[in-house]
């Protein structure tokens, strides 16, 4: 066993000192889940460049120059979060254009998310003023949906004021930051009338991106069923799936036949679990009867952050936690947003794509899932992050598997001047421990 | 008949409402409460905001609602006496600004319920910082008012300014504000002189409060063993504490003779981890030798929260891991922090005091614990955080312990 374990170090150390390898970040052992390319089997990938260089079954460790050992854990495209609140910073009190939002960069990596985006938070007005303050200075890859209302999420009356629906602006607007802007959103809207929902898909259709809804307050005026089989184009997505409010099953008990029409109208259905949007009472019967999310979500925002959502990967574990397989969880949270905001350059391991990638583990024992009215449901899964790279770089490290043990760092430390002297590279140390971070 | 059970009724009232006193009973839980001195099963009840009795066997029946916490740590709400939260200015690269975070996603979910900001606001921008941090976070935020008035508005030019290190009008912000300002801060300070060191000791003395220094430079024009040894006073406290430029280990590879003789004369020692204030290869020597910290604080940050740092119970778990007893862990974290800012109503579980409260979790497993220079400990056990109870009020829950099962709660069983 020493002498394995010799063997093995001599091999790590060649590694370490072959300059020429062709990759800086060698992921091996990992079960690599990736729906775009239909990947669900144990795969290397290697990185290179800040993108992914090659998934193959065995890659040789020689040919990296960082080995990090990712046995025992799922290896996934980084996962893309489509409905967050991050416009913080504004210094506007009870609003989401302010105090209600966070910066997503302490919220985003630790959760294996690498892309969120801000659904509605900031309008046409204001979409700029939350571009310089949040998005052009986080690490996290912020894109956005402009609300339809022109000064965003600036809360009570603003976001009610029709006059403020400016479906042209809107659409400008977007039009003029392609690459951050990827839809339009309407929410918080109160009166019976259509006019929040129709000015937002007026702007989506203009700009040619899709609209994701909030629906307000529900009222008889304005049904729901109308929403999704009518108002909304194919491509337009609705959060919040698991409101309350969102009319779920007949008085049988049965999934109301609206919902699979809506589906296959091309509406997309999104978890934006957020803190009052997520009730087991209506996940639980509905995902029973195959209504699963098109994409998971969390609706980031102060409110929700430390009550039932928590993080990413607790939304996902509460849907993995009814049965949905881990496969399609992680499409859930990858693939499947990243083609709902029509930015399929994310979202998968292609060779070539940037190099976003969440290392996830799923922790066995006993786990307690809250919704947002305080319903428990008992669940025996969840997920963790455990690494996360963003554009190859190491933004995430949960037990340090990228790092070195301290003695033998500390003796390179000390050995550096000498090393340096003879040429050789300083050497990252690759790690051959498995450290798993279980209860 | 019915009149005489109507008045049965109102007899009985009063007694069912006296029979349940608290609000909420944390039952069978394993207290660490080194202020009292407590270190044993007990459970403890809460009534509003305060802690009401803590005892070995409280009756769920005298209570609204009881949480089972067996198997776990009940403690105080953790004290972190140094984060930097002074966010929302719209200040690039700068800790009055981009390099802050707002507190609360990061406090309550690790156990956290006081902060001390460490000096990212001086005393021209506290007011600020009151406003847009302070005032809106559901933390308890204290501060520690830098010495430079404009606080930490940029490492290479402003925090060097030594004419705008005013003692006087510091020490006035800071008795102005004698709820919430805790200390006087020195930090990032390039030297060689004692200017920012001497000014907030200054400050200090003004204001009758400790000082905190992270000494910027190591220079041999201004020794640390001077500073701990001469320039503070006891009581003030020396932050960074395991950063690896400070003196630790003499050539016989003992411990350095004058760090004992600074913690004689009361100076204090902080973990301060942040993103590059926490070696193991001072760490690991100095705590098997016995310099262990008087105080665990995470130094919080953009660049601490995502790299070895990470949150409060990470930090203590790497204390832990050097063979201090969980509880002295929680006393660093807890009564010390608070003795050291002078706020003795905080960090302990007496009954009267505010109902803060940590629930922890000792995990067992393998966990990688990584420096600021990406050097690894593995560690065997890991502290996470359960539940927090800020005034009282559930805070974060991380399993549900507080919840009804759905089917209850719907009435669907």
């Amino acid at each position: 066993m020493k002498t394995i374990c010799l063997v093995i170090s001599l091999l790590l150390a060649a590694t370490v000192l072959s300059a020429e390898a062709p990759y800086e970040l060698l992921l091996k052992g990992g079960h690599v889940l990736d729906p775009k390319n239909n990947l669900n089997a144990v795969m290397d990938v290697a990185i290179n460049d800040g993108k992914i260089a090659r998934v193959a079954p065995d890659i040789d460790p020689i040919e990296a120059r960082q080995v990090v050992d990712v046995s025992g854990f799922y290896v996934t495209p980084g996962l893309v979060d489509i409905h967050v609140h991050v416009y913080a910073g504004t210094g506007m009190r009870g609003a989401y254009s302010g105090d209600n939002s966070v910066y997503p960069d302490g919220h985003t990596f630790r959760g294996g998310v690498t892309t969120v985006v801000d659904v509605g938070s900031s309008g046409w007005r204001n979409f700029e003023d939350f571009k310089d303050r949040v998005i052009d200075r986080q690490r996290t890859r912020v894109l956005a949906m402009l609300n339809i209302v022109g000064h965003g999420m600036g809360g009570g009356a603003i976001e009610q004021n029709n006059d403020d629906m400016d479906a042209k602006a809107t659409a400008a607007m977007a039009k003029k930051h392609p690459d951050t802007i990827v839809g339009v959103k309407t929410a918080h809207y109160r009166a019976p009338d259509w006019i929040a929902v129709d000015r937002a898909v007026e702007a989506g259709t203009m700009a040619n991106i899709p609209v994701m809804v909030d629906f307000g307050s529900f009222t008889d005026e304005r049904p729901f069923e109308e929403l999704v089989t009518k108002r909304l184009r194919p491509g337009d997505m609705y959060t919040h799936m698991y409101l309350g409010s969102v009319p779920m099953l007949d008085a049988n008990g049965k999934l109301r036949p609206y919902l699979q029409e809506a589906r296959k109208r091309g509406v997309k259905f999104d978890v934006g679990h957020g803190g009052g949007s997520f009730l087991w009472k209506q996940a639980i019967p509905a995902i029973q009867q195959g209504w699963i999310p098109d994409s998971i979500s969390t609706d980031l925002h102060i409110t929700s952050m430390n009550a039932g959502m928590k993080d990413m990967t607790n939304v996902m574990s509460k849907i993995l936690s009814q049965g949905v397989s881990m496969y399609d969880v992680v499409e859930m949270s990858t693939w499947h947003p990243a083609q709902q905001i029509k930015r399929p350059e994310f979202g998968h391991l292609s060779v070539g794509a940037v190099a976003d990638v969440a290392v996830l583990g799923i922790d066995r024992g006993d786990f307690g899932f809250l919704d947002v009215r305080r319903g428990l449901f008992k669940g025996n899964q969840k997920i963790v992050a455990e690494m996360t790279l963003q554009g190859g770089r190491i933004a995430w490290d949960l037990n340090a598997r990228a790092g070195q043990d301290w003695m033998i760092s500390n003796r390179e430390q000390q050995s550096a001047r000498g090393r340096a002297r003879r040429g050789a590279g300083a050497g990252r140390g690759a790690t051959g421990a498995t450290i798993p971070r279980r209860p | 008949m019915r009149l005489s059970h109507l008045l049965l009724g109102l007899f009985l009232l009063p007694a069912l409402l006296a029979a349940q006193p608290y609000d909420l009973l944390l039952k069978g839980g394993h207290v660490l409460d080194p202020r009292n001195g407590i270190n044993a099963p007990m459970d403890v009840a809460i009534s509003g905001n305060k802690i009401a009795r803590v005892a070995e066997n409280i009756a769920p029946t005298e209570a609204k609602q009881t949480v089972d916490v067996s198997g776990l740590y009940v403690t105080p709400g953790l004290v972190d006496m140094h984060v930097h939260v002074y966010t929302g200015t719209g200040n690039k690269d700068s800790y009055t600004g981009d390099r802050s975070i707002y507190p609360d996603g990061f406090t309550f979910r690790s156990g956290v319920t006081t902060v001390v900001d460490a000096g990212s606001s001086g005393w021209t921008n506290f007011p600020d910082f009151k406003d847009k941090v302070i005032d809106i976070s559901k933390t308890r935020v204290l501060a520690l008012l830098n010495i430079v008035g404009k606080g930490m508005a940029g490492r290479e030019k402003i925090e060097q300014d030594m004419s705008d290190m005013d003692p006087k009008a510091t020490a006035k912000r800071a008795k102005e504000y004698p709820d919430t300002v805790v200390g006087i801060k020195s930090a990032h300070f390039a030297g060689p002189e004692w200017a920012s060191v001497d000014n907030a000791v200054q400050a200090g003395k003004l204001a009758d409060l400790p000082v905190m220094i992270d000494f910027g430079t190591f220079q041999e024009a201004r020794p640390f063993q001077e500073l701990v040894l001469d320039h503070l006073r006891p009581g003030d406290i020396y932050t960074h504490g395991y950063k690896v430029q400070v003196p630790y280990i003499g050539e016989d590879g003992k411990l350095l003779p004058y760090l004992a003789q600074a913690r004689n004369r009361g100076i204090k020692f902080d973990v301060g981890h942040g993103g590059g204030s926490f070696s193991w290869k001072n760490a690991v020597p100095a705590i098997r030798q016995g310099f262990w910290p008087d105080s665990i604080s995470t130094d919080l940050h953009i660049g601490s929260m995502n790299a070895g740092m990470k949150d409060m119970t990470n930090v203590m778990s790497k204390i832990l891991s050097q063979g201090v007893p969980l509880y002295d862990v929680i006393k660093m974290s807890t009564w010390n922090p608070a003795q050291q800012i002078k706020r003795t109503e905080l960090g302990h579980l007496s009954e009267g005091a505010v109902a803060d409260v940590a629930v922890l979790r000792l995990d067992h497993g393998r966990f990688g614990l990584v420096d600021a220079q990406k050097a690894r400990v593995v560690a065997t056990k890991l502290i996470v955080c359960e539940m927090t109870l800020r005034d009282g009020a559930v805070a974060w829950d991380l399993n549900g312990r507080t919840a009804t099962d759905y089917r209850q709660a719907y009435g669907l069983m």
